[in-house]
């Protein structure tokens, strides 16, 4: 399956999944003046990656992919669609696909902290939380 | 009074109630991005040490698209909003202000007062059954609402002024206290 690379733009995140480099990555700023334009192929592409992890389940390198979120700032709309990334994440971690969900937020920015926790215990999933 | 005269009274007006940003005009999505990349610059400077300015700049991003997305679009010259960010030495104020139909106001009154009621625990409980609900409206104005609430500790205050028989000016403001050092 084919990496899938979107620009950031000033109102939109810069996505990276990297499948060689086994890191996914969303980071910026998100508030798309059409937050499903934007979100809803992103979704698709991690719903049709399920097949890649399947097929890579019983292989020797299983090593976890690592899912970073490292946002500056995300609307209410977004937040919406992040939760569904995050809940398909945990679809796939209790299917035995191995993740590591990665939070990551500005030194005193503690909102975009308790954002991570406040996630994290929704749907019930270890974040790691990382400052920068 | 001579427009020149009006202008040195609005500087006059703005110094002495420290506004950062007074805009009035079309609020769409391009023009909102640019005053907030600015509005963005300035809080980083203002704020770089406490981390307020991004709790600002969160809670101006939802009075904006409280705005831009449910104001009333009916006439040109009623889509023209109001934004103003104030700053004193103990708080930020966030006003917005745009022309609703009187017969929204109810249902606006509604929802306000829905979260205006709620303590901080009730207002994170409402949002996590918003956020992990169905997406049903890309306008939903729940969530935002409840954001603000939430982050502003609930310092909220509205008003609607009647401009004609059919509308009013729906008047928002929002307070965000700087923390003591």
């Amino acid at each position: 399956m084919n990496p899938l690379i979107i620009d950031a733009s000033e109102d939109s995140p810069s996505v990276i999944f990297d499948t060689t480099a086994k890191h996914f990555t969303i980071s910026g700023k998100s508030r798309p003046e059409n937050t499903g334009k934007f979100y809803n192929p992103v979704i698709d592409w991690i719903i049709k990656f399920e097949d890649n992890l399947a097929a890579g389940k019983n292989k020797a390198d299983n090593s976890a992919i690592v899912f970073s979120f490292k946002l500056e700032y995300f609307n209410s709309i977004s937040a919406k669609y992040i939760a569904d990334i995050i809940l398909i994440l945990k679809d796939f971690i209790v299917k035995g696909y191995p993740f590591n969900i990665e939070w990551h937020s500005a030194k005193f920015d503690d909102d975009m902290l308790d954002a991570g926790k406040e996630f994290a215990d929704m749907v019930d999933l270890e974040f790691d939380f990382i400052e920068y | 009074m001579t427009f020149i005269s009006t202008a040195f009274e609005t500087h006059k007006l703005m110094c002495k109630e420290n506004m950062l940003i007074a805009y009035t005009g079309h609020f769409d999505h391009l023009l909102t991005t640019l005053l907030l990349v600015n509005i963005k610059s300035k809080l980083s400077e203002l704020e770089s040490s406490t981390g307020i300015d991004k709790r600002v700049y969160s809670v101006l991003v939802e009075s904006i698209e409280n705005v831009s997305k449910h104001g009333f679009q009916g006439d040109e010259k009623q889509f023209i909003a109001t934004l103003l960010l104030s700053k004193s030495d103990t708080k930020y104020t966030i006003v917005t202000g745009n022309h609703v139909l009187n017969t929204e106001i109810p249902e606006i009154k509604a929802k306000l007062e829905n979260v205006m009621r709620r303590n901080q625990m009730e207002l994170k409980q409402m949002y996590r059954e918003q956020i992990l609900s169905k997406r049903t409206d890309e306008n939903n104005a729940g969530l935002g609402m409840i954001d603000i609430a939430i982050k502003s500790g609930n310092l909220i205050i509205y008003d609607f002024k009647p401009l004609t028989e059919n509308t009013s000016f729906y008047l928002f403001q929002t307070e965000i206290n700087i923390p003591k050092p």
